[in-house]
C-alpha cells in the first residue's frame, strides 16, 4: 500500500524493477532519467559496486504533480539480480506497490529468468503481500539481439498471473515508458 | 518482516508529529530533524537553513536502517534499533518508531550525543502514542475522481517519450 499522507496533501507510489542480473533493470532507470522532463524527476541513486553492478538497488523518484490536490509521486527501485543478494532484494521489496519484472529475451539467460521469476514470487509471498493488489507487468528486454526466445514461449514460461506484457530494447529506450505507463495505472487503480 | 499495510497520515497525527519535531529540535540542539516511512518515504520534516535532498535522504536512510536490522538478525542480536553515523561536521541518528515510522535526526559537533539521545528517547515515546494509538478518526478517502485523473497526468507525463 502506498505512503498517503492526507495531511501533507502527498501519495507516494513504490514501483521495484526486478529481474536477473544483466537483463537491463539498470538502463531502464537510467533511460527514464535521461529523457523524462527534468522537472519531473529527482535525483538518481545507485549503489553500485566499482564495476557498475548494483550492489543495493538504484532510486529514482518522479513526480507526477498535483492531482485532485494530492502531490502524486512514484517512487522507482531496482533490486540487484545475482542470487546472492536475496537479503537485499527483500528489503528492497518492503512496501512495494507495483513490480516490473524485466525478463532478458536471450536463450542463454533462460535458467536466471525463471531462478528470478520464482524468487520474486517467493519473497512476495514471504513478505505476506496481498497479491492481488499488486500492479504487476512483464518487460521483455533486449529485443533487438538475434539470438532470442519467442514472445509466446517467454509469455508461457514467465507470465502465470497473465500479466500485462511490454516487449522492450531498454538500451534503446523502446518500450522503457510503455512498460512504466502500464504499470503506474496499474498501481493507481489497485491501490485507490 | 514487514507486512503490507498502507501508512495513512491523517491532519492530527500530522500536526501533532510536527509540534513535536520542532520541540525535539529545540531542546536537543539539532540541526534537521525528519520522518520518513520504513519503506523510505518522507512524511514530515523540521529545519531552520540546513535542507539535504529530502527523497533521496529517506531512500537511503531507510534502506541502511532495513540493512542494519537484517545485519541484527544474523548475529542473533535483537537490539539493533539504531543506526548512528559520526562525521566531521555532522552527525547522523536514525531510530525506529513504530514498524512502519523512522526517525532522523542531525546534529553538529557542537552538540552532544547523549543529550541528543535523550530527548530523542523521549520523544518517540510520544511519537509512538501518535502513530499506534486508537485510529478513533474515520480516516479521509481518496477523492473518487482520482484514478481517472492520475491516468490522465500520467498519459501526458508519458507523452511523446
Ligand atoms: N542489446 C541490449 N543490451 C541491453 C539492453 N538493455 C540492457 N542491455 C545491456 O545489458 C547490460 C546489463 O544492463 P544493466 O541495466 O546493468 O542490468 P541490471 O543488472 O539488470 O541492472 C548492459 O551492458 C546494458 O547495456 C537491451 O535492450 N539490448
Ligand atoms: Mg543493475
Amino acid at each position: 500500500m502506498p505512503l498517503i499522507n492526507f495531511a501533507a496533501r502527498e501519495i507516494n507510489y513504490k514501483i521495484v524493477y526486478y529481474g536477473c542480473g544483466l537483463c537491463g533493470k539498470t538502463t531502464n532507470i537510467q533511460y527514464i532519467h535521461r529523457t523524462i522532463n527534468p522537472e519531473a524527476r529527482g535525483k538518481l541513486v545507485s549503489i553500485a559496486t566499482e564495476e557498475e553492478r548494483t550492489l543495493y538497488f538504484d532510486f529514482l523518484p518522479l513526480t507526477l504533480g498535483t492531482v485532485k490536490g494530492m502531490q502524486t509521486r512514484f517512487h522507482l527501485y531496482t533490486v540487484p539480480g545475482q542470487s546472492y543478494y536475496n537479503a537485499s532484494r527483500k528489503l528492497v521489496l518492503q512496501g512495494v506497490d507495483g513490480v516490473i519484472f524485466v525478463a532478458d529475451s536471450q536463450i542463454t539467460r533462460l535458467d536466471e529468468n525463471v531462478e528470478s521469476y520464482l524468487n520474486l514470487w517467493d519473497n512476495l509471498l514471504a513478505q505476506g503481500d496481498d497479491l492481488a493488489k499488486l500492479g504487476f507487468v512483464i518487460q521483455m528486454n533486449k529485443r533487438d539481439l538475434t539470438d532470442v526466445f519467442s514472445v509466446e514461449d517467454l509469455n508461457e514460461l514467465l507470465n502465470h498471473t497473465n500479466s500485462p506484457v511490454v516487449e522492450a530494447s531498454a538500451i534503446t529506450g523502446k518500450g522503457v515508458f510503455d512498460t512504466l505507463k502500464s504499470v503506474c495505472k496499474q498501481v493507481i487503480s489497485k491501490t485507490g | 518482516m514487514a507486512r503490507r499495510k498502507g501508512l495513512v497520515i491523517n491532519d492530527r497525527q500530522l500536526d501533532r508529529c510536527d509540534d513535536l519535531l520542532r520541540k525535539l529540535k529545540e531542546v536537543s540542539g539539532s540541526s534537521f530533524l525528519a520522518l520518513i516511512s520504513a519503506s523510505g518515504q518522507p512524511i514530515t520534516t523540521a529545519s531552520d537553513e540546513y535542507h539535504p535532498e529530502t527523497l533521496s535522504l529517506a531512500s537511503l536512510a531507510a534502506s541502511s536502517f532495513a540493512a542494519t536490522r537484517q545485519l541484527a538478525k544474523i548475529l542473533d542480536e535483537n537490539e539493533f534499533t539504531l543506526l548512528f553515523h559520526e562525521g566531521k561536521a555532522l552527525n547522523l541518528h536514525v531510530s525506529q518508531v513504530t514498524d512502519q515510522v523512522l526517525l532522523i535526526v542531525t546534529f553538529g559537533r557542537q552538540t552532544q550525543v547523549g543529550k541528543v539521545r535523550l530527548y530523542t528517547q523521549r520523544a518517540m515515546e510520544v511519537l509512538r502514542q501518535v502513530f499506534e494509538g486508537p485510529d478513533d478518526e474515520e480516516g479521509p478517502a481518496m477523492d473518487s475522481g482520482f484514478e481517472a485523473d492520475a491516468g490522465l497526468a500520467i498519459d501526458d507525463l508519458f507523452k511523446d517519450l
